[in-house]
């Protein structure tokens, strides 16, 4: 993946996550992974097209789903309904958005298709092709891994 | 029994008088090793000796001086100053040496240093960690530095310099001879051992590669085994004696000196980029993409993209770097130089901005750095050129080859990779094809 795609998607994530949850917001250390992945439980997928091709990832377990949602929402919620899902697509999506944002300030052109998410127990993803930048993040809520995939159009 | 002269145990009665009502709660035995003043924590040394005449032990590590029959109990003995390759007098035979009797968990050993000088206490608090300068020494094996009457003591970490983690390490240098040698410890004539000296170097050269793989992830293969022969035989000329195992990244380090590339992190220079036009394969059409693995800091990007500019000023020209350094890779596409004026062979690709020169934008947009591990897919389109200096040897022999089927699946039918200065491709499916000091191989 091409460097400078790297810290508007770090900075991003940290910034959006520190207006939202308001807490202590630490960021792990980069690595690359490749292409197929187990998925801890609950992912929100945000594809990207334009001058690239690839996905961004949001990968969490359901219980750090349920509190940032919660926190979210400022309510305490305990299923996975339709309010946490919401919840957790818009996240994904916030973040992704800011991140484009800087990389169109910074020339590249991005689009983006609407958020999905999946939910579910043993998930694995795997795309061909592709290796993967993990940009973990450690919230008061739970752990979410920041999966970027990217490739520049052949 | 050995009939050396009886180890006199004088237990270290001198102290220092409290400075200053300053606590003091670490005490030292001072000593002097090639005119500088050093400190092993008390708790460490079991006693002092005066003692001549070691028993020699064969093939041991050079600055194994032998073993010592102290009071029944045989001891090793390491001459400290040859372990720290500092000037040793050689006494007269049967001349005292000065002896620490160290011992460190449930090992008892003597090391030789000038001179003991006295026991000196200080406060912990007021020891200062080692600074990078401090020569002779490796810092690692400090444990820090103290002034005590106006008088500078470098305390040592016997516990790190004597029990390494690592098992080859020099564990094996004094073990050796307490274990094996205990039985007979007659002093008896050494025994020669004439040495095979072929085999001899077989082993050396087995631990040398162990030591570089475990070291510096430096992979000994067909790849770069003519230039670690080569190396091994001016590494003998260098250690000249002395032992050749490498036993940290600092040896490891000095071993591996002269086997990167010219012009390793900077930019080439025009000779170097000359033997490069060189070697450029005929491209036909009006793009040229180039990969560029390993291409750590990115300064061999910015010189390929520049050489490529002039000798195809037409074409559309593209380079994928990647490396699977994070640190190196993200300072790679906004690279600045603070030269006064740029070499004169890249006056025409850089600008002058406000924090220095950099590239100018048609140079820039002809690369992409990317964050990549060539071990995981490589989706880089077609090559017509490769270039891969001293990337490979750092790979574990398999990823090695992995690497290369890669190599040859991407790369054009006319194209060229190139290699490390050092490194080779002779294997099945490529010929040479480079000039002088630039190493390039063509896909047959």
């Amino acid at each position: 993946m091409r460097v400078e795609y790297i810290n508007p998607f770090v900075e991003s994530a940290f910034n959006v996550l520190k207006e939202v949850l308001q807490g202590d917001i630490k960021r792990g250390e980069l690595y690359l992974k490749s292409t197929s992945m187990p998925v801890m439980g609950v992912a929100a997928l945000v594809g990207l097209a334009g001058d690239v091709e690839g996905r961004v990832l949001f990968d969490m377990e359901k219980a750090s789903a349920l509190k940032i949602a919660s926190a979210m929402n400022g309510e305490q919620l305990t299923a996975m309904d339709e309010l946490v899902k919401a919840t957790i697509t818009e996240l994904a999506n916030m973040i992704t958005a800011q991140a484009v944002t800087k990389l169109h300030e910074l020339g590249f052109r991005f689009d983006l298709t609407p958020p999905a998410i999946f939910t579910g127990d043993n998930m694995e993803v795997s795309d061909q092709d592709v290796e993967a930048l993990i940009v973990p993040m450690e919230t008061p809520q739970g752990k979410i891994e920041i999966n970027v995939a990217i490739r520049e159009r052949g | 029994m050995n009939d050396a002269v009886n180890a006199v145990a004088e237990q270290p009665k001198v102290e220092e008088k409290k400075d200053r009502g300053e606590k003091i709660d670490f005490k030292m035995v001072t000593f002097v090793l090639a005119g500088k003043e050093y400190g092993i924590d008390i708790m460490n040394v079991k006693e002092i000796a005066h003692a001549g005449r070691f028993t020699y032990v064969p093939n041991a590590a050079p600055f194994v001086r032998g073993v010592y029959n102290l009071r029944g109990e045989i001891i090793s003995i390491i001459d400290l100053r040859t372990m720290f390759h500092l000037p040793a007098e050689r006494k007269d035979e049967g001349t005292l040496e000065n002896l620490l009797i160290l011992q460190i968990h449930d090992q008892v050993f003597g090391i030789i240093v000038d001179q003991i000088d006295k026991v000196v206490g200080i406060n912990r608090a007021s020891i200062q960690p080692p600074h990078p300068i401090f020569g002779d020494i490796n810092v690692k094996y400090i444990r820090g530095i103290v002034e005590n009457l106006s008088k500078l003591y470098i305390i040592l970490d016997v516990e790190k310099i004597f029990m390494p983690k690592a098992k080859e390490e020099k564990e094996d240098a004094y073990r050796h001879p307490v274990s094996s040698r205990t039985v007979d410890a007659e002093p008896a004539v050494p025994t020669h051992v004439a040495p095979d000296d072929a085999a001899d170097d077989d082993l050396e050269l087995g631990f040398i590669r162990e030591a570089l793989a475990a070291l510096r992830d430096f992979a000994t293969s067909p790849i770069n085994e003519a230039w670690f022969r080569h190396r091994f035989d001016e590494w003998k000329n260098i250690r000249s004696g002395r032992d050749l195992q490498l036993k940290e990244g600092g040896e490891a380090d000095l071993y591996l000196e002269g086997f990167y590339s010219p012009y390793t992190g900077e930019l080439w220079g025009q000779e170097y980029v000359e033997a490069f036009e060189a070697i450029l394969p005929a491209v036909e059409g009006a793009s040229i993409n180039v990969w560029n693995p390993g291409c750590g800091k990115g300064f061999e990007t910015w010189s390929i993209a520049c050489a490529l500019k002039r000798k195809y000023p037409d074409s559309r020209i593209k380079i994928w770097a990647n490396d699977s350094d994070l640190l190196n890779i993200s300072m790679a596409p906004n690279m600045v130089f603070s030269f006064d004026a740029p070499p004169e062979y890249y006056a025409d690709f850089m600008v002058q901005g406000r924090n220095g020169w950099s590239f100018r934008q048609d140079i820039r947009d002809a690369i992409f750095f990317e964050f990549h591990d060539v071990l995981n897919t490589n989706s880089v389109p077609p090559s017509d050129l490769i270039v891969c200096r001293d990337m490979l040897s750092f790979l574990n022999p398999l990823d090695q080859k992995r690497v290369i089927v890669d190599f040859a699946e991407k790369l054009k039918k006319n194209g060229v990779a190139v290699v490390g200065a050092n490194e080779r491709l002779d294997f099945e499916g490529w010929e040479p094809a480079g000039t002088g000091i630039m190493t390039a191989y063509a896909k047959v």
